[in-house]
């Protein structure tokens, strides 16, 4: 088996613990890991995204066009991305813009929806729309927008549901129940446009 | 038993199954994690760790307790073997009798902005064995074979990673602790081997560091690890002439390109990189033709096998950085490798991603500048800090401001662009000098962090009172070194309340050295920050700004409130000048549409600073009272 996730998205939406979770999921299951993170400048509003490999794998980075599965948390960030799914892989938008501050008064500057969507039809990989932001509202909790992808993403690559909230548990302190409930959302949109 | 750890959390296990006693570090990326992984646990371990004032302090703390007979550790970047450099060439030659590992980040690819210096040079000037990581997993067993040849060798054993090491977590098997016999400290006069009292004494000692580099080179060559793998490797796959020399961080592409491509060449492993095996380099050479040599950066390694297959008088051709197959910049990923070996076997292996769709999405990415965080002390100096030049009738772009390292350094970006320079720890007060003595006429202002400061800011502070530089030095003191990830210094109020340390206070140094001119502001307060700025610059001698206010990040975790901004949509006229003044994340910008006209919000992710009621024309931000 080898698994290779990427996701990406901005500081603050939880990045990097979502790939926390799929990384423990591995080892927790027996499985080889590898676990990159770039961090940089997260707190102080820059691009973040981390890889996660699961099985067979010597390399910590993701080669290109080896992603099985993409989550683009902000969509502008999903750009980057592209070098590395795999053709029939899947990838997971986010209906999410995060505006850097001098793009603020100029919105009209930022990469229209279309125009991003046309480059991830052309590498010719499956692609589920999510907007997590209004699912993990609708479960009370508006910062939970990671977890509800994670529900998405570990229906699409097949994980042990329960193990995978089993995980969540350890990594989640607080409002636990809703971020649950904010992860079941999710997996089950992925499980209706799946089918 | 596995676990998932970074290499830097493998280095820390490795640090507590080797029964290390003295472990201590200044922060640095890609260095920072040894330490903030063992410090929580000092107590529960029984050892002493911490983060010492600088890198030359932390190694000579290092150093003496391996000189009593204990096995110590210093963690540093690359840049801090800059700082310890003078003191560890001394102990290099002395040698030690406890364990001495200094443990060294370099950072090719530069994930945090310093020259990307490979520190793999200092083993070769300073006569003192290497080992390269290359995977999470040795950096928990080379922990324990540094520390056996060190002792073994009698000398001081360098331990060097990288980035995408250091940083990446892997699964690694937890080993055994040692039962190490219990030592008591101890140290034997001997001024021949521990002072450089005379050339006699210093040749000798050059000479015992020569023999054991040369032991150590003899020890390593054969040594197995504790999970069972030779530090240095051949393998000879049947029938091929071609080759690959290797060490370090490349190996897992280099073994990813290997299983993917399902590629069959002889290899060499290095995990001793200084000395070089060079028997076995030169057993290699016997049977190949062709060979490329993996390392990033510098060409160390590729110069010596040029030497090694020169003197065995036998015509291979070698790959690397001298025929720029690859480049002496940044760290390889995966598709560099692949374009080495496709070099290497005149074959193409595989293509990437249509360029231009790559090339379509380089054109609609959004840039991301950084800048200060939400409530961000940093924010209001600087805000004040170009308030006061312009007061002052200055141009922007006719003042020199010198930075310095650390998040004080964010200043040189948007919206400020106050900083000119960065250059080293402490440098910024240097430099400084440097313009005044030039001949520059305006003023001179540098700007520093408080751990810069303590670090290696008070010499040239020192040096500008005795040479009577006129001068503005703003010492940002936000009580943490936060850019690496909010370690203490000696300025800290710790959250927990340290027990064991005494808080050293900035304003006390300052008039220690001599300064006269000495003024506290607080970077929220504007108006008077503004006003005390300007009256240091128009001091005549060397004048002192602190502005003191902690780091927004620690002070929430502390549990400071202060009292948010709210925007009167009524008075806002949607002008932006403080979206453009302060570039707060705390912001949002809404256009006007056909419902409504332009206006700002503050988010509820205000921390309370209260900068943007000082930009404000309208008068439009307001506190929240009473929660409304």
């Amino acid at each position: 088996m080898e698994n290779n996730f990427y996701l990406i998205g901005v500081g603050g939406q939880g990045v990097i613990r979502l790939g926390q979770i799929v990384a423990d999921y591995g080892i927790e299951k027996g499985e080889k890991v590898k676990f990159f993170k770039e961090v940089g400048m997260a707190q102080r509003g820059g691009p973040v995204h981390c890889e996660i490999r699961i099985g067979n794998v010597f390399g910590s980075r993701i080669p290109p066009l080896s992603s099985d599965i993409t989550v683009v948390m902000e969509l502008s960030e999903g750009l980057k991305s592209l070098e590395f799914i795999k053709p029939g892989g899947t990838v997971i938008l986010n209906r999410k813009r995060i505006y850097p501050i001098d793009m603020m008064t100029h919105p009209e500057k930022y990469p229209k929806d279309e125009g991003i969507t046309r480059l991830f039809k052309e590498v010719k990989v499956k692609i589920i729309w999510i907007d997590a932001g209004k699912i993990a509202s609708e479960a009370g909790l508006p910062i939970a927008e990671n977890i509800v992808l994670l529900g998405a993403l570990s229906f699409i690559s097949s994980f042990d549901k329960e193990f995978v909230i089993s995980i969540l548990k350890k990594h989640i302190p607080r409002e636990l129940d809703k971020n649950i409930a904010a992860f079941r959302v999710g997996y089950e949109i992925a499980e209706g446009m799946v089918e | 038993m596995k676990k998932l750890l970074t290499g830097n959390e493998a280095i820390a296990e490795g640090v507590i199954e080797s029964g290390v006693e003295v472990v201590t570090g200044y922060p640095g990326t890609p260095s920072t994690e040894v330490v903030l992984t063992l410090l929580p646990q000092e107590k529960e371990l029984g050892i002493h760790i911490e983060w010492s004032v600088n890198e030359k302090v932390a190694f000579e703390i290092a150093a003496g307790a391996a000189w009593a007979g204990k096995r110590a550790m210093v963690t540093m970047k690359m840049s801090g073997v800059n700082v310890a450099a003078d003191s560890l060439a001394s102990v290099a030659y002395s040698g030690c009798t406890g364990g001495l590992v200094i443990f060294v980040a370099d950072d090719p690819g530069v994930s945090a902005g310093m020259p990307e210096e490979d520190s793999r040079y200092y083993a070769k000037s300073m006569v003192v064995p290497m080992l390269d990581l290359a995977s999470q997993q040795e950096c928990l067993d080379y922990v324990k074979v540094a520390f056996d040849i060190s002792e073994k060798i009698g000398g001081p054993v360098f331990l060097r990673s990288t980035t995408e090491i250091a940083h990446v977590a892997s699964d690694v098997e937890i080993g055994k602790k040692l039962k190490l016999e219990k030592r008591e400290a101890h140290f034997e006069r001997n001024i021949a081997k521990y002072t450089k009292a005379g050339a006699a004494w210093c040749m000798a000692q050059h000479q015992d560091a020569l023999n054991r580099l040369a032991e150590a080179s003899k020890i390593c060559d054969s040594y197995i690890t504790e999970s069972g793998k030779k530090v240095n490797e051949i393998h000879f796959e049947d029938g091929s002439k071609q080759g690959v020399i290797y060490a370090g961080a490349v190996e897992g592409n280099f073994k990813e390109a290997l299983k993917k491509y399902n590629l069959k060449l002889s290899r060499l492993k290095i995990g001793m990189i200084h000395p070089l095996p060079e028997e076995r380099i030169k057993r290699f050479l016997e049977k190949v033709d062709r060979v490329l040599v993996l390392e990033e950066l510098d060409p160390l390694i590729e110069a010596e096998v040029i030497r090694i297959a020169y003197l065995l008088n036998k015509k291979v051709e070698i790959l690397g950085k001298f025929d720029k197959t690859l480049s002496l910049i940044g760290n390889y990923s995966f598709k560099e490798i692949k374009n080495a070996l496709e070099v290497l076997l005149k074959t193409k292996l595989e293509s990437g991603q249509d360029s231009k769709i790559l090339e379509k999405a380089k054109e609609l990415e959004v840039k991301r500048p950084t800048s200060f965080c939400i409530g961000c002390p940093h924010r209001g100096t600087y805000f004040a800090l170009n308030k006061a030049i312009k007061n002052l009738k200055y141009k922007k772009d006719e003042i020199i401001i010198t930075g310095d390292i650390g998040c004080t350094i964010l200043g040189m970006s948007k919206p400020f662009e106050s900083c000119w320079t960065e250059v080293a720890m402490g440098a910024s007060i240097g430099l400084a000098q440097g313009f005044k003595w030039a001949g520059i006429k305006k003023p001179v202002i540098a700007t520093i962090g408080d751990s810069t400061f303590f670090h290696a800011g008070i010499p040239p502070l020192i040096n500008a009172v005795y040479q009577k530089v006129p001068l503005t030095i703003l010492i940002l003191d936000n009580g943490w070194t936060a850019m690496t990830g909010f370690e203490e210094n000696p300025g800290t109020v710790s959250l927990n309340g340290a027990v064991n340390t005494k808080r050293v206070d900035i304003v006390e140094i300052c008039r220690g050295c001599g300064i006269e001119d000495i003024q506290i502001i607080d970077p929220y307060q504007s108006k008077k920050a503004t006003e005390s700025i300007m009256k240091a610059i128009e001091y005549p001698g060397v004048s002192v700004i602190v502005s003191r206010c902690e780091c927004a990040l620690q002070a929430k975790r502390k549990k400071v409130k202060l009292v948010k901004r709210k925007v009167n949509i009524e008075k806002c006229t949607g002008c932006r000048i403080c979206l453009s003044s302060l570039a707060c994340p705390a912001m949002v910008f809404h256009p006007k549409d056909t419902n409504s006209k332009a206006y700002m919000e503050i988010t509820s992710a205000c921390f309370g600073c209260g900068l943007c009621e000082f930009t404000c024309p309208t008068g439009a931000i307001e506190v929240i009272k009473d929660g409304k």
